[in-house]
């Protein structure tokens, strides 16, 4: 275990020093701000277009209905007028003309006059006046308050199981480990991957034999995946550093009380079990590799495994607990990524169903890492070819 | 009196039905470089790759004799080997550094090292550069550091001059050389006989995953290399070839060299060359250890030198 770790810092700061890296490493968390930034700056630069709008309030409702407008974040500039503005208004960009009397309360129309140019939720922004004709026609009514609450409250239905619990909870509460799960599955598979270019580089630039010189092929392989295991978990910590001040500021619930929860360490136990998983493959699998440019369809089918799981995204969401789900929770190579998906939409989670997957998984795990290191410990030194599947089937058996 | 580092006792390797190393064994000694040839796939590297625990032989012992367990103690043997090469992006340091680390070496002290070897091997400066900038033999000169950088007891050299200059060639020999001096058991393997000559105080010879000859140069030459005379002169060839006591002769332009019978007495055996023998040059030596390895490798037993499998 020693020589692993030896191995493991080796490929950790090896790859912390590489600029590749340390670039990507950044560049994700700012590519994801820069976009989740983007549509709110378009936002802000088209509402720089200031928007008059002249009032000739005849029946004096526009005490009320300006904290109305304020309330739901409309900044209109507002002026009264005594005359009729439409003629003027043709003339002048961002401009609307608002006729308040006694036809706009009595027939339920409001007719508002603007010019060709206009913002796009300028129509939007006007239906917030609805409400507060709807008050004057009450108020004509001579109604008391309390029914007017009543009539302007509105009907809400709602649909209530009763063959389940009906215990609610907020949906994020689940969906947020999850996602958390996801991108540390996200982030050490990534790195996972550099582990088949580790091997097969070592190969390529001949220097495996000089290592095997001191240590064995079980604890080089050993502390490659621990070193890249690190080093995906160091890219989960940065994006995370990164992210969470920017999602605590946008985001109007608790995130990180979210994240806090213990379903968040079955969810992250369940990414680091398919992190193994998949670094076995890369490791046997790199090692029988010299060549990465010109390797076979073979290579190319294996890398696209760990995203199988994003083909299954739709039926998995549509029913989670549906035969699709349940069969690919079975199936080792989209076990972690379905788990994960799956566990963040559940209500309740299957237990046994889980229990069952993730024996498998660990199962699946320990033969691959088997399978792996025989031929890790062979193709390491078959420098100068890539080796064909006949052949790795024939390492296994020495 | 000799101090035994490793003893090899007939290990045999094969692969599939093919028989790589049969019952081979030797000894290596303290501060001794002892050489180990034989033509290409005579299981040279089969046999260094067992002893470094990279292949594991089918029948035999390896044993460290400083150290008492079975398990092979990797961090007092340096290697070198055949298919060499670094890691391409990382400074010279770290990769120096890396290996002393692998063997437990204090990592103060294998800098110090590091900067010290670089600097005889004239690479002072360099430390923070990759291979990438380095030519082939800068590179190997790297690669030989990286196997001494922590002091080792057994120190295994595959074919450490391949691809060295004439200059280098001579840095590297003159530390391998000062190496055996301060007591570093060498296990050299090498094509350049001449290089094996100059440098190996015993010689092993392999053939076919077997050894044909052992023992120091001297032993070697005296057991089983013949004397050979070579004549620059204009002369009939057959009669050349039928002079007494003459294996065999070959011709080059006006050079015969004539391969003598086991046991010729060189004296008497001048003093009864025909006086009409033309020659203006005469040299009389034993057979080159170049030639015992060509006759070797091409299966051409050199008839009555003595030469046993």
């Amino acid at each position: 275990m020693r020589n692993s770790k030896k191995v493991a810092k080796w490929e950790y700061k090896k790859n912390m020093k590489s600029k590749s890296f340390i670039i990507s490493l950044l560049l994700t968390p700012a590519l994801f701000l820069l976009f989740a930034f983007l549509p709110g700056l378009f936002d802000s630069l088209s509402q720089k277009d200031e928007v008059n709008v002249y009032v000739q309030d005849e029946i004096n409702a526009l005490k009320g209905i300006e904290p109305s407008l304020k309330a739901q974040g409309i900044t209109w500039n507002i002026e009264k007028t005594d005359k009729n503005m439409s003629s003027y208004i043709k003339e002048h960009e961002n401009t609307a003309y608002l006729l308040l009397d006694e036809t706009a309360v009595d027939n339920g129309r409001l007719e508002v006059f603007t010019n060709e140019s206009m913002p796009q939720t300028f129509d939007q922004e006007l239906s917030a006046l609805a409400g507060s004709i709807q008050l004057l026609q009450l108020e004509s009514l001579s109604l008391t308050p309390e029914q007017t609450n009543l009539i302007t409250q509105g009907i809400s239905i709602e649909s209530v199981a009763v063959s389940e619990e009906t215990k609610e909870e907020n949906p994020l509460k689940r969906l947020v480990p999850g996602i958390l799960a996801g991108a540390i599955l996200l982030s050490v598979i990534t790195t996972g991957m550099m582990i088949f270019q580790s091997a097969s580089g070592e190969k390529k630039e001949k220097v495996s034999e000089i290592v095997l010189s001191s240590i064995t092929p079980g604890e080089l392989m050993q502390g490659k995946i621990i070193g890249y295991f690190a080093l995906g978990m160091t890219q989960a910590f940065v994006w995370l550093i990164c992210l969470l001040p920017f999602f605590i500021w946008k985001l109007d619930f608790p995130v990180v009380e979210y994240l806090l929860v213990p379903e968040t360490i079955v969810l992250v136990f369940i990414a680091i079990l398919g992190y193994l998983l998949f670094a076995a493959l890369f490791a046997g699998l790199g090692a029988s590799f010299e060549d990465v440019d010109s390797t076979s369809n073979f290579q190319g089918i294996v890398f696209i495994l760990p995203w199988l799981p994003l083909f299954l995204i739709a039926p998995v969401l549509n029913d989670p607990s549906g035969i699709i789900a349940q069969a690919a929770s079975y199936f080792p190579l989209t076990a972690p990524g379905i788990l994960i998906i799956r566990l963040s939409v559940l209500e309740q989670w299957p237990w046994l169903e889980i229990i069952v997957a993730l024996s498998l998984l660990i199962v699946s795990i320990w033969v691959l890492m088997k399978i792996a290191g025989k031929i890790f410990s062979i193709g390491i030194l078959k420098y100068g070819k890539n080796a064909t599947p006949q052949e790795m089937l024939k390492w296994l058996k020495y | 009196m000799k101090v035994p580092i490793l003893t090899v006792q007939n290990i045999g390797k094969s692969f599939k039905d093919k028989t790589v190393v049969n019952d081979l064994s030797f000894q290596v000694f303290e501060g001794e470089i002892m050489g180990i040839v034989g033509p290409n796939g005579a299981g040279k590297s089969t046999t260094i790759r067992s002893i470094m625990g990279i292949l594991y032989p089918d029948e035999g012992k390896i044993h460290f004799n400083r150290h008492g367990s079975a398990e092979i103690p990797k961090r007092v043997v340096g290697y070198l080997p055949e298919e060499r090469g670094l890691y391409k992006k990382v400074s010279i340091m770290d990769i120096l550094l890396y290996f002393a680390e692998l063997k437990d070496y204090p990592l103060k002290k294998a800098r110090e090292r590091a900067l010290f070897y670089l600097k005889k091997f004239g690479l002072e400066g360099k430390e923070k550069s990759t291979i990438e900038e380095f030519s082939k033999g800068m590179a190997q000169k790297v690669q030989f550091i990286a196997a001494i950088i922590h002091e080792p007891e057994l120190l295994i050299l595959d074919e450490p001059f391949s691809g060295l200059d004439p200059v280098s060639q001579d840095v590297i020999k003159n530390e391998i050389r000062e190496l055996a001096g301060s007591g570093t058991a060498i296990l050299l393997s090498a094509h350049q006989m001449n290089v094996v000559e100059e440098l190996c105080d015993r010689i092993l010879m392999m053939h076919r995953g077997q050894q044909v000859i052992s023992g120091t140069l001297e032993e070697i030459k005296k057991k089983y290399a013949n004397f050979k005379c070579v004549m620059h002169g204009v002369n009939d060839r057959t009669k050349l070839s039928e002079l007494p006591q003459v294996q065999r002769a070959t011709h080059q332009g006006k050079v015969t060299t004539l391969f003598l019978e086991d046991h010729v007495h060189p004296s008497e055996w001048i003093k009864n060359l025909p006086a009409d023998v033309d020659f203006n040059e005469l040299s009389i030596s034993r057979v080159s250890l170049h030639e015992i390895f060509i006759e070797i490798a091409t299966d051409h037993s050199p008839e009555g030198s003595g030469k046993s499998a």
